[in-house]
C-alpha cells in the first residue's frame, strides 16, 4: 500500500467529511425535529452564496461583512420557507407527504429565480490567499484548514445547545413525543423556527465555506442538500454527533475508495455502504431504534 | 457536457417517514406544487417556446457589410422564404451558462440575417435541462410536431446522441457545435460544427508539451465519459509514447459536474507525473486545475477547452493552465468576425465567446445553403435539398481564421459529416487565452508529431 497515498486521502477525506458533517448536521436538526423532508434546504445554501456575492460585488462590502450577510440570508429564508410555506400548511393538517411536495416545488423554483435575477453565469467572492501547508507528501490549504475547524466547532455548539441547554431538551422533547411536549406547556411554532434558523444558518456556514473557495452557481444548494440528507439518515436521525459521524464517514469511504478503485467509483463505494450499514442499523449509525 | 444526474436519484433509494395522504392534501399540494413549477419553468426563459426576433438592436449598416460577404438580400438572398428551426439547449440547471451564449449566437445570426434582408429564420428554443436525455427527447419531439422544425441546433454530447433516431426519421437538418462525440459522427442529416471534442486536438497539444517540457516522460490523463473517451483511453497515450517514449502513469476519471477533485488530485500525486493531459470540460477544468496547483502539482497540464466560467473558478492559477483547441477569438480581424463581434456588443452587451460563434455561425451555414438552393431553382425549406447542397459544396465561410480583407473557411467532411477547422494550442495569461501553436488533426497512422504546425 502507498502509505504516503493513504495519508493524503485520509486528510482530503477528513476535509471533505467535515463538510459533510456539517451538511448532516444542518439537515439532521430540521428533518428530526420537524419530520419535514425539507429539500428546500438547497436555497438556504445557494441564498447565503448569492447574499455574500452580492453584498461584496455590488455593495462593496469587505469580505467578512459579506460573508455576515450572506449567514443572515441562509438563515433568513430557512426561516422564511417554515413561516411562509410550512406553517401555514401544518395549521390547515396538510400531511408530511404534502409539504415535502412543496418543499422540492421551492427547491426547483428558486434556483430558477436566481437565474433570472443573476443570471445563468459562475459567481465569485473575493478571494483571501490561500497557503499550502506540507507535511511529508500530505498538502493541505489553509482554507481547508480553517473549513475543518469551524465544521468542528459550529457541530459541537449545536449538539452541546441541544444536550445540555433547556431550549435544546425543548428541541429534543419536540423530537420525541410532539404531543406531550405541547401538553407540557412547549411552545412548538418557537421551536420548530429555531431549528429552522439554526439549520439554516449552519448550512449557508457550509455554502460560504464553498463559494470562497469555488463559485456560486443558481443549483448549487441541491446536490449539498443530499449529502446533508444522506449523512443524517447514516448517522442516526436525532442525534447531532451521528449526523455529523454519518458525514465525516462519507468523506472518508469516498476518498478511501480511491486507494484501489477509480474515482468516479466512489459514489458506489458511499453507496453501497450507507445501504449495508442501513440494513444492519436501519436507525443509522448513533440513531436510537424505535422502541 | 452533461447535468450532474447521479445524484438526481438518491433521494427515492431512501425510505420516507410514513405519511397519511389524503386526497385533499394532495391536491392541495398539487396546487401549491403547481404553482412553483410555473415560476420554475419561467426560468427557462426560452424553453420550449418560439424566440421573437428583434432586430432593434441590429446596426442597419450590417446589412452591406454582410451583404458584401455572402451576397445580395432579396428574393437571391431569400427573402420571404420562412424555415422554422429548434435549438435544443441547456436553458436550465448547471449548463444554463452555455444555453445562454449559444442561444445568444442564434438570435443575433437571425436577426442579423432578417435585416440583410435574408431569409426569415424562425427560431424555437427548447431546454434539455443540462443533458437530461429523457427530456431532450420530449423536447425534440414537442419541437418537430409542434413548432414543425426543419432546422436543430443541438447541443451536448448525450442528448445529442439520443435524437440521432429523430434527427433522421424527421430529416432535420441539425448540427451541433457545443458537445461533438464520436457516436454522432457520420449520422444522417447531423453534422458537426466542432472538432471532435478533445479526440481531434489532443495530439497537437502534447506534441507541444513534448517539445516546450523536453523531459516530460510521464503523463498523467484526467477525463470523464461523457466526451473525450477515444482520446483518454487511445489517442492520447499512443501519442505520448510515439512522441516522448514515455508512459502514461495514471489514468483517472471524474464524474462530470464534480467540484471536489482531492482524491484525483492525491492518486496523481502519487503518480509524480511531469505533465497533465485532461479532458475535463465547464467548471469541472477549473477545479481540477485550482485543486492541483493547490495541492503543489506544479507540472503543466493541458486542457481541451477555455471557459470564462473555468477561469472564474479557477481564480489566478488558471494562469498555469494550457489548452488544445479550435479556440474561437473575438480579437480575429476578419471581417465577418467584426460584424459578430459589434452585433453581439450592441444587442447582448458583451463580447461573444466559442459556443456563440458557433451557433451563430451555423445559422449563417443555413443562411447560405438556401441562397445556393435557390439559385439551382430549388425549394429552400427542403432540407433534403439543403444537405444536398452542403454535400456539393462542404466550404463555407467562417468566423474562424481568415485576415482583416477575408473571411476564414471551415470544411465539412461528407462522409462522417465531422468539420475542419484550424486549431491551436493556448496558454492562459492574465486569465485569457494567448494561441501559442498552430495544430491539425494529423492524418491517420501520422507521426503525431506533424500535428504541430
Amino acid at each position: 500500500m502507498d502509505l504516503s497515498l493513504l495519508a493524503q486521502l485520509t486528510v482530503s477525506g477528513i476535509v471533505v467529511g467535515s463538510s459533510y458533517a456539517l451538511l448532516g448536521v444542518s439537515f439532521g436538526v430540521i428533518y428530526a425535529t420537524t419530520k419535514i423532508f425539507h429539500l428546500a434546504h438547497a436555497v438556504a445554501y445557494a441564498a447565503a452564496a448569492y447574499a455574500a456575492v452580492w453584498a461584496a460585488n455590488t455593495l462593496g462590502l469587505p469580505l467578512a461583512v459579506a460573508l455576515l450577510v450572506g449567514l443572515a440570508a441562509g438563515a433568513l429564508f430557512g426561516l422564511l420557507i417554515e413561516v411562509v410555506f410550512y406553517r401555514p400548511m401544518r395549521k390547515r393538517n396538510a400531511t408530511l407527504l404534502t409539504i415535502f411536495l412543496v418543499s422540492l416545488g421551492i427547491s426547483v423554483a428558486f434556483p430558477n429565480l436566481i437565474q433570472i435575477v443573476f443570471g445563468p453565469d459562475n459567481q465569485t467572492l473575493p478571494r483571501p490567499d490561500n497557503p499550502t501547508y506540507s507535511l511529508g507528501a500530505v498538502t493541505v490549504s489553509r482554507h481547508d484548514v480553517i473549513a475543518v475547524l469551524v465544521s468542528w466547532v459550529l457541530i459541537a455548539a449545536v449538539a452541546t445547545f441541544v444536550s445540555r441547554t433547556r431550549f435544546g431538551r425543548s428541541i429534543t422533547a419536540m423530537r420525541t413525543n410532539p404531543t406531550m411536549a405541547e401538553a407540557v406547556g412547549i411552545d412548538s411554532k418557537r421551536v420548530y423556527t429555531v431549528v429552522f434558523a439554526l439549520g439554516s444558518l449552519l448550512v449557508a456556514v457550509a455554502a460560504l465555506l464553498f463559494t470562497t473557495k469555488g463559485v456560486a452557481t443558481p443549483t448549487m444548494g441541491l446536490q449539498p442538500t443530499l449529502i446533508g440528507f444522506i449523512a443524517a439518515f447514516l448517522g442516526g436521525i436525532g442525534s447531532q454527533w451521528g449526523a455529523a459521524l454519518g458525514g465525516l464517514a462519507l468523506g472518508l469511504l469516498s476518498s478511501w475508495s480511491a486507494l484501489y478503485l477509480q474515482v468516479d467509483y466512489g459514489p458506489v463505494v458511499v453507496f453501497g455502504a450507507m445501504f449495508l450499514v442501513l440494513l444492519v442499523r436501519p436507525q443509522g449509525l448513533l440513531g436510537k431504534a424505535a422502541a | 457536457m452533461s447535468n450532474r444526474r447521479k445524484l438526481a436519484s438518491v433521494p427515492s433509494r431512501l425510505s420516507f417517514p410514513s405519511v397519511d395522504v389524503s386526497r385533499r392534501g394532495f391536491l392541495r399540494g398539487s396546487a401549491v406544487l403547481g404553482g412553483v413549477s410555473l415560476l420554475a419553468a419561467c426560468g427557462g426563459n426560452d424553453s420550449g417556446s418560439s424566440s421573437s426576433i428583434s432586430t432593434a438592436k441590429v446596426d442597419p449598416e450590417v446589412a452591406g457589410g454582410l451583404n458584401d460577404i455572402f451576397g445580395p438580400g432579396g428574393k437571391e438572398g431569400g427573402a420571404g422564404v420562412t424555415l422554422s428551426a429548434g435549438m435544443l439547449l441547456a436553458i436550465t440547471g448547471q449548463g444554463s451558462f452555455f444555453g445562454k451564449v449559444m442561444g445568444n449566437g442564434a438570435k443575433l445570426a437571425a436577426a442579423q440575417i432578417k435585416v440583410a434582408d435574408g431569409i426569415n429564420y424562425d427560431l424555437h428554443i427548447a431546454d434539455h435541462k443540462s443533458g437530461d436525455v429523457p427530456t431532450a427527447l420530449t423536447a425534440t419531439r414537442q419541437l418537430v410536431t409542434q413548432d414543425q422544425i426543419k432546422i436543430l441546433q443541438t447541443s451536448y454530447g448525450a442528448p445529442s446522441e439520443a435524437i440521432v433516431p429523430l434527427i433522421g426519421q424527421n430529416k432535420l437538418l441539425s448540427f451541433n457545435g457545443g458537445g461533438s462525440s464520436p457516436g454522432q459522427v457520420g449520422k444522417p442529416f447531423l453534422w458537426q460544427t466542432r472538432m471532435i471534442f478533445g479526440d481531434d486536438p489532443c495530439p497537437g497539444g502534447l506534441a507541444w508539451i513534448a517539445r516546450e517540457f523536453p523531459d516530460a516522460k510521464k503523463l498523467a490523463i484526467v477525463g470523464t465519459q461523457e466526451n473525450g473517451v477515444a482520446g483518454a483511453s487511445t489517442i492520447a497515450p499512443e501519442a505520448w509514447k510515439s512522441l516522448t517514449g514515455g508512459e502514461v502513469v495514471a489514468n483517472e476519471q471524474h464524474d462530470v459536474g464534480a467540484t471536489d477533485f482531492s482524491s484525483i488530485v492525491a492518486r496523481i500525486k502519487s503518480a509524480a507525473p511531469d505533465a497533465i493531459l485532461t479532458f475535463s470540460f465547464g467548471d469541472d477544468a477549473g477545479y481540477l486545475v485550482k485543486q492541483l496547483r493547490e495541492a503543489d502539482v506544479d507540472v503543466p497540464v493541458m486542457g481541451i477547452e477555455f471557459t470564462e466560467q473555468a477561469a472564474k473558478v479557477a481564480g489566478a492559477s488558471y494562469d498555469t493552465y494550457n489548452f488544445c483547441t479550435d479556440f474561437y477569438d473575438p480579437k480575429n480581424p476578419n471581417p465577418w468576425n467584426k460584424i459578430f463581434v459589434d452585433g453581439h456588443n450592441d444587442m447582448f452587451g458583451e463580447d461573444p465567446e466559442y459556443y456563440g460563434a458557433n451557433y451563430y455561425e451555423e445559422v449563417f451555414f443555413v443562411w447560405e445553403l438556401a441562397r445556393r438552393v435557390l439559385a439551382d431553382g430549388g425549394d429552400p425549406t427542403d432540407t433534403t435539398a439543403l444537405q444536398e447542397a452542403l454535400v456539393a459544396n462542404p466550404t463555407f465561410k467562417s468566423l474562424y481564421g481568415g485576415d482583416a480583407s477575408a473571411t476564414g473557411e471551415v470544411t465539412f467532411n461528407p462522409d462522417d459529416h465531422t468539420i475542419s477547422k484550424p486549431m491551436g494550442v493556448f496558454k492562459v495569461v492574465g486569465g485569457q487565452p494567448e494561441k501559442v501553436a498552430d495544430i491539425v488533426k494529423p492524418e491517420a497512422g501520422a507521426d503525431p508529431a506533424t500535428a504541430l504546425v
